[in-house]
């Protein structure tokens, strides 16, 4: 099979993560909750793991990084802490369902969207300009759409919300590991993201960096100040009651240091290099629809969006399947994004790749697309 | 052979504290508190040897590693604690 829907789930991940996983299965216990020796192994890795991350997105506090579900439970911690009723928050849009729905829920929260074309940084950072105004509290940004693979000009938005005194909550699901993020340069008060994709950990896990007071969603018990019935004020404890996913910490920890080892921009570049011969080879057939940057435009990632004509997108999702390629197609979890680049109604087939794919792949994928047409 | 121990708030915290002992080159050892010096309930503690605790409380002054109190370890078990 031709996997080419890293931007849900990188189905392929390096060996030593499923190992890890085993290994952390058979020989590890919960953190913290006891003195022997499985219990300080499962601590041991946990630490390790909250140290690889500290060493990839510029921070040095490893107690501010925390352990979530995915990005989905990170962002809703980010937001539920941040945001409190009468409060107006700014987002772009592209954002996700994990965002836009979480703020939606809220009572008395009014959001604005700041609506940008396709692939338009400087438009895109104009309309936050625009925008931030005084009564803003909060702007919550996508680094990178994840139907689309548009790099939003999250520096200047940074930059913007740091002038004016303004708090940010990056959304890094689909640029942790192929992006430089970091914490400290944005002035960001949290940065979510999934462990899933672009860390190359198993599915369950995800992580908050923090930088700002949180509010947990979730009670129980910590391993720590257990006499007291509040929640320890300090992290992570505070947002990390119950038991720990520790396979899955244990397979994260090793998709981190396969992430070091290789290096964010090669990662980075080489599904650049990827999606724009894709791009390129879709465009040559008659009747698909892409949405690609400008070739060597640099706000692109390992995502691209494209349609074709006469035929609904999960038809050509089934058909491609049928062929033994892995593609997602609708809405993605994201109408805002569809609405900004007007394909809410039909939606899209995305293609999205990661550090395993190969240029053959991709050529394979283009002859693909192209016999749908014939 | 006698030893302090440095309660810390967390086991993260323990964690790193500990790591910026090693770092130092002092042997650090993070475990559960005993309950006698654990404060408001279950806590982590760092445990060093007596000769390095001066240094060990110097090298987490400078890393903004606040310990959360120091006890002591007496020959008789219990723990004492001294003011830092």
């Amino acid at each position: 099979m031709i996997y080419l829907d890293s931007a849900a789930t990188t189905l392929q991940k390096p060996k030593s993560v499923s190992a890890a996983m085993l290994s952390a299965l058979r020989t590890m216990a919960s953190p913290g909750r006891g003195g022997h020796l499985p219990a300080q192994r499962a601590a041991q890795t946990a630490y390790a793991c909250r140290e690889a991350a500290c060493a990839l997105f510029g921070m040095d506090d490893s107690e501010q990084v925390v352990f979530t579900f995915n990005a989905t439970h990170a962002l809703n911690l980010a937001i539920r802490s941040l945001v409190k009723p009468g409060d107006t928050v700014l987002i772009s849009g592209y954002e996700h369902n994990a965002v836009s729905r979480t703020l939606y829920a809220m009572p008395n929260v009014t959001v604005k969207v700041a609506h940008a074309p396709l692939f338009c940084p400087e438009e895109t950072a104009g309309r936050f300009e625009e925008l931030l105004t005084d009564e803003v509290a909060v702007v919550v940004c996508t680094h990178v759409s994840n139907v689309f693979g548009y790099i939003l000009p999250i520096e200047d938005i940074a930059r913007l919300c740091r002038e004016r005194g303004v708090k940010l909550i990056v959304d890094a699901a689909q640029s942790a590991g192929c992006l430089p993020v970091s914490m400290e340069r944005w002035g960001a008060a949290f940065v979510a993201m999934p462990g899933h994709k672009g860390l190359y950990g198993p599915q369950g896990t995800g992580l908050l960096l923090c930088a700002n007071r949180v509010e947990p969603l979730m009670m129980g018990g910590t391993g720590s100040e257990s006499r007291l019935q509040q929640m320890p004020d300090f992290l992570p404890d505070r947002l990390e009651a119950g038991t720990h996913n520790i396979p899955g910490i244990a397979g994260l920890l090793a998709g981190l240091r396969f992430v070091e080892r290789v290096g964010v921009e090669r990662i980075g570049s080489h599904e650049t290099d990827l999606v724009d011969r894709m791009a390129e080879g879709l465009e040559e057939i008659k009747g698909v629809r892409v949405f690609a940057q400008n070739p060597g435009a640099g706000c692109q990632s390992g995502v691209l969006s494209f349609c074709v004509d006469g035929m609904d997108c999960e038809e050509v999702g089934q058909r491609l399947s049928g062929a033994g390629i892995a593609v997602r197609c609708g809405l993605h979890c994201a109408p805002l994004a569809h609405k900004s680049a007007g394909t809410l109604e039909c939606g899209t087939v995305r293609a999205s790749v990661s550090a395993f794919n190969t240029r053959q792949e991709i050529r394979a994928f283009i002859r693909a697309v192209a016999a749908l047409k014939k | 052979m006698l030893y302090y121990l440095i309660v810390c708030r967390s086991l993260t915290y323990a964690q790193r504290t500990a790591a910026a002992l090693e770092r130092a080159g002092i042997s650090a050892r993070t475990l559960r508190s005993p309950q006698s010096v654990s404060g408001e309930g279950c806590s982590h503690s760092v445990r060093i040897s007596r000769r390095d605790l001066d240094m060990g409380l110097e090298v987490l002054r400078r890393t903004g590693l606040t310990p959360k109190r120091v006890f002591a370890a007496a020959s008789d078990g219990s723990y004492m604690e001294i003011s830092v």
